[in-house]
């Protein structure tokens, strides 16, 4: 074999998304762009770019502040032949478009007898870290996962961030795609061209036998760095990257479960009653409740809206010492 | 009478449509009318499981704006949808089977009253939220601008969906984008039992135009020469590239809200007022007068669609439950990878 | 049931000496009773044929009887079908072969047999036999603290059952384990995987390596002081395991006493035999410094070796250790040597632990596993009389203690029913004691978590 290998490219997260939009709109015509200020601006988080400038404004249009309204139009245009991208300026705004992704999005397929789709595609900039307080630094996946009838994704690189989206483009059902804001800049490496990432499934960023952690977006990278922390320690823990919400990824949960006995979920959505609660709930039903060796463990966000100042802030969702500490009170039996 | 003075004060129905249509338009109105009060008898026999919202009265409104559609035309619909339905053209029997929640239904049982759609028809779907069908519609009117397909959407809403947010937010959008859409407003004077008088600011919805530099204009909507009239140049208008319209045609539900509405907001005189001015006989009327119809072929549509109506309903009778293990089928689409 | 502790309300027939129906003569030894705080044997206060003996294992309430003496002649009565249930009335007549210690103890007989009278019982109030074995009454005012539930560990809704995690209970399912009364190294005593891993191992112990003629087995990797682990009488190195998830990762040797474990039986004339074999056997592993941690007989004989091998010894952890007093419970030691099928071994062995709910059938059932090879066992009977000769400790460390140079820390529970604690008296002000109520002969095993906290503290 040939040890020359070509260095390999890097994007960051945004440049990845903006990619695989860019490839969308190329190859199928009936790809739009919706969205607050995602045209000549580029959109608030700079995702969408200059692309507007090479697809004009038709197909990269900048709608009105009408969040409602601007999803109810792309839901009306996924079910009359477009591929609606649709953009909300920061997830929190989403609640103001409720309305049609719950009741419409959601549902029109299910209600009309299986009759119709509604493959579109939304985008929800996500999470805390920022600074931008309450209402712009919310993390709402587990209440659209909640929704038969929507698919929800995290991705937490580069490379899925466009290969998740252009699989979203080829699902004929509603996927709601919840992207880190932090990430936004982070680098890695990403494939050239077309590709997709399953939805669905969830990916093994570090094997482990001591304990398993499954983490979504950005506590993904929280709990790699722990992980990496503890290999000091001789404790050596699985990283789970959900990366898909719904549709959850039950075989390789529960698989990692069976085989480490030990499970510790960490999001930094609020832990009450969110996406660790159901993936525990999962396990303790499954057979792999019988391998467990310790209760399992949840760290989620705390009972509070994020808050302004930094220090608060960090205190308010699941940071490195934390996971650290919990997950070797796990791995030593402690709990 | 002398056809110069027929050429020039007939009414509009007489006009643009040949009588054929005219017929098939009156028939539709009576189907309406005949599955209404079908379905209502039904629901009385204990045939059916949820409630309903009846338009009855607000026939020529639904049958009128869907004079100018064809098939590949969309509507949107709202929960007292069943006229829109019939209009753009439904069958009969798969909707009493959706109805009595059939697997022969047109949603397959999963759907009900609120939600009967044919998107073969064109027909998007009722819709059980006020207003969740405005910015579908746009929608649909952005679909068929980008692919080019000259589709118009019609989009029925009622009195209170007008001071939803999402009336305001998708009759903006289908402006500014100039879409190709008709934003029909069956103005029935009551929002449940909030009269438009106590619940709108403007004396007529159709006045809510102007802050979207769009056509406004209100009709009486029992009149189907004039819906139609209205309603047939604001889907000119859209085809043409012109842009989205608002019509409002002023009607009235002769029945309560739903079923479960015990008519305390109005009072029998009101209701009697509007039950003398039903839609059907003075459209059946028009069309006599006009030497469309004889007396007696209305009779004969009459008897022709009880006839209809009785074997719909014995057909969805007839027609299968879907089976329970099938609940969650149809809530993703299987060609997902 | 005699009261032979301040705070005892009641006593744990441990084991009958004495078979049903057999002639006893004042003083024979007739049971063995076992309190919250202590064991001891309990002898026949008057001459008779024993009858309606209470079961093994069962608790008796102070004061009420535990079986019946019947003179020689007398017809014997149905048994009492109360008889150590703590509500049961106390047939018969308390009479002079039962006296009470003191007044309310005679009343309270009086009282009894006030009740047996009315039922119509068989009397033989001038016999003195038939009475019940009471030594000592209390009333019941005295025992009211003691009366009251402890504190427990466990939510009294869900009884005795085993705190366990579903992992350990799987394991534990598939091979047959009862899991009640297994030491969970866990938080709160949560029986974890490897508890129940251990007991497997215990079942079928590796090969072990060799060292002089002793086998030896390690933990390896790890950093730190190497830790050498002495067993006690009777055991083998598998009883270690329980303690070895807490001595965190230092590297362990274990190391089977002769006539032990995978250790040849050989004979052993002496106690200075069997040190000398453990000293070859430290010799052989060629350790520059060692952390040497003794239960029991292994406690005399790391003493042993500290007091020959000092430079060596960096530290010495001495757990309920022989050597230091001629007390030891002999019955026990002979029980555990004679034993030949768990049934009979398993009550010997509850008495080594404060809880007797630790030691289960399948615990017993593996114990007796290890223990199948006559040759062992009859090399452990001939041991055990050679140094523990007519039940007593027949060396003594205390002066090995005395000169002690190695720093060094005894720890023992209270409740050890096999060498009295107070024994750890005897060491000098440098000797650190660390002493744990309602722990048993077994600490390594009863609280593991406390011992490798110990063991693991600098000296």
């Amino acid at each position: 074999m040939n040890a020359v290998t070509e260095a390999v490219r890097e994007l960051s997260y945004a440049e990845a998304l903006r990619e695989a939009m860019d490839i969308a709109l190329d190859r199928d015509p009936r790809v739009v762009l919706m969205g607050e200020d995602i045209g000549v601006y580029g959109g608030a988080f700079q995702v969408t770019g200059d692309l507007v400038h090479k697809y004009g404004t038709d197909r990269v249009m900048d709608t009105p502040i009408s969040e409602l309204g601007g999803a109810g139009v792309a839901v009306g245009a996924a079910l009359t032949g477009l591929r609606p991208i649709f953009e909300f300026q920061f997830s929190d705004f989403a609640t103001l478009a409720m309305e049609q992704i719950v009741n419409q999005a959601a549902k029109l397929r299910y209600m009309l007898g299986g009759a119709v789709s509604v493959p579109l595609v939304m985008r929800f900039p996500a999470g805390s870290g920022t600074g931008a307080a309450a209402q712009h630094s919310q993390s709402l996946e587990a209440w659209l996962a909640h929704v038969p009838g929507l698919k929800v994704v995290q991705p937490t690189t580069p490379e899925d961030a466009k290969g998740l989206l252009l699989a979203a483009l080829d699902d004929p059902d509603p996927v709601m795609i919840f992207e880190h804001k932090i990430l936004y800049k982070m680098k890695g490496p990403v494939p050239e061209g077309h590709y997709t990432t399953p939805i669905g499934t969830a990916a093994i960023r570090r094997t482990g036998r001591d304990l398993t952690i499954v983490a979504s977006g950005i506590m993904v990278h929280k709990a790699l760095e722990a992980a990496r922390e503890m290999e000091a320690d001789g404790i050596d823990a699985e990283v789970i990257d959900l990366r898909s919400v719904r549709p959850i990824d039950r075989d390789t949960i529960l698989g990692s479960a069976r085989k480490t006995g030990r499970l510790m979920i960490v999001h930094e959505a609020v832990k009450t009653l969110g996406i660790g609660a159901e993936i525990s709930a999962m396990v303790a039903e499954s057979d792999a409740f019988d391998y467990l060796d310790s209760p399992i463990i949840r760290l989620g966000g705390a009972e509070c809206p994020i808050p302004y100042n930094p220090e608060l802030e960090k205190a308010a969702v699941p940071q490195v010492p934390g996971i650290l500490s919990a997950a070797r009170d796990l791995a030593k039996g402690r709990v | 009478m002398p056809d110069g003075y027929r050429d020039g004060n007939l009414p509009y129905a007489i006009r643009a449509y040949d009588a054929d249509t005219l017929r098939a338009a009156l028939r539709k109105m009576y189907l309406i009318r005949k599955f209404e009060e079908g379905a209502e008898n039904s629901y009385t026999r204990g045939l059916i499981h949820g409630t309903m919202h009846l338009s009855i009265g607000q026939e020529a409104s639904a049958v009128a704006s869907c004079m100018a559609l064809s098939d590949d035309d969309k509507i949107t619909s709202t929960h007292r949808g069943h006229g829109h339905c019939v209009a753009k053209g439904a069958d009969l029997g798969r909707m009493f089977a959706e109805f009595f929640g059939k697997e022969t239904g047109y949603c397959r049982g999963r759907g009900g009253s609120m939600h009967i759609a044919d998107p073969t028809k064109g027909n998007l779907g009722a819709n059980g939220i006020v207003g969740g069908g405005l910015p579908i519609a746009v929608g649909a009117a952005l679909s068929a601008k980008r692919l080019g397909t000259g589709a118009v959407t019609v989009c029925f809403f009622g009195d209170g969906a007008n001071n939803e947010g999402a009336f305001h937010e998708a009759l903006n959008m289908a402006a500014v984008w100039k879409l190709p859409v008709v934003f029909v407003c069956e103005n029935n004077k009551y929002g449940m039992s909030t009269s438009t008088e106590r619940s709108t600011a403007v004396k007529n919805i159709a006045e809510r135009a102007a802050a979207y530099a769009m056509p406004g204009v209100t009709v009486d909507g029992n009149d189907f020469s004039a819906v139609a009239e209205a309603v047939d140049a604001a889907v000119a208008r859209a085809r043409a590239g012109d842009g989205p319209s608002l019509v409002e045609n002023v009607t009235y539900r002769w029945r309560g809200h739903s079923k479960s509405d015990r008519n305390r907001y109005r009072t029998k005189e009101e209701i009697a007022d509007w039950m003398a001015r039903d839609p059907i006989p003075a459209f059946a009327r028009l069309l006599v007068d006009h030497g469309v119809l004889t007396d007696a072929d209305v009779a004969d549509i009459e008897a022709e669609t009880e006839q209809v109506i009785a074997d719909a309903i014995a057909f969805a009778a007839d027609s299968a439950d879907p089976d329970p293990a099938d609940v969650a089928r149809d809530v993703y689409n299987p060609a997902a990878a | 049931m005699p009261k032979v502790d301040m705070d005892m309300d009641r006593g744990r027939i441990v084991a009958w000496h004495v078979a049903e129906g057999t002639q006893v003569a004042k003083g024979d030894p007739l049971f063995d009773i076992e309190t919250d705080k202590a064991a001891m044997e309990v002898e026949a206060q008057a001459a008779g044929i024993l009858h309606h003996r209470a079961a093994e294992g069962t608790e008796v309430p102070i004061g009420k009887p535990v079986a019946w003496l019947y003179a020689a002649d007398e017809a014997v009565g149905p048994s009492p079908a109360e008889i150590g249930a703590s509500e049961a009335p106390a047939p018969g007549n308390a009479g002079s072969g039962a006296p009470g210690e003191d007044g309310r103890a005679s009343a309270h007989a009086a009282d009894d047999a006030g009740r047996r009278d009315a039922r119509g019982g068989p009397l033989h109030p001038d016999r003195g036999a038939h009475a019940p074995l009471a030594r000592a009454g209390a009333a019941p005012q005295e025992q009211a603290d003691a009366l009251a539930p402890r504190a427990g560990d466990s939510d009294p809704e869900c009884g005795d059952r085993p705190r366990a995690t579903p992992a350990a209970r799987a394991r534990a399912r598939d091979a047959g384990i009862d899991l009640a009364g297994i030491a969970g190294s866990g938080p709160r005593g949560r029986v974890q995987r490897a508890d129940i891993d251990a007991l497997l191992t215990t079942a079928t112990p590796a090969q072990p390596q060799r060292s002089g003629s002793l086998a030896v087995s390690r933990r390896g990797g790890g950093s730190g002081l190497p830790v050498v682990l002495l067993h006690g009488f009777g055991s083998d190195m598998t009883s270690w395991t329980p303690l070895e998830p807490h001595l965190g990762d230092r590297p362990l040797i274990r190391i089977d006493l002769p006539g032990h474990g995978r250790s040849a039986p050989d004979a052993m004339p002496d106690f200075a035999a069997l040190a000398a074999a453990v000293r070859a056997a430290f010799d052989d592993l060629g350790l520059a410094r060692a952390h040497l941690v003794g239960h029991s007989l292994g406690g005399a004989l790391a003493l042993a070796l500290a007091d020959t091998r000092p430079r060596q010894i960096a530290a010495l952890t001495l757990i309920a250790p022989a050597g230091l007093g001629p007390q030891v419970n002999g019955p026990a030691l002979a029980g555990i040597c004679r034993a030949t099928r768990a049934d009979s071994l398993a009550p010997w062995l509850r008495t080594l632990v404060a809880d007797p709910r630790r030691i289960t059938d399948s615990y017993a059932r593996l114990a007796m596993d290890a223990r199948a090879d006559p040759a062992l066992r009859a090399a452990q009977t001939a041991l055990a009389d050679a140094i523990f000769p007519d039940g007593t400790q027949g060396f003594d460390l205390t002066a090995a203690l005395d000169r002690l140079v190695p720093p060094a820390r005894i720890v023992w529970g209270k409740a050890d029913a096999i060498i009295p604690w107070q024994h750890a008296l005897r060491a000098p002000g440098r000797v650190g004691l660390h002493l744990f109520d309602h722990i048993g002969h077994m600490p390594q095993i009863e609280c593991p978590e406390e011992v490798g906290k110990i063991v693991g503290q600098p000296l």
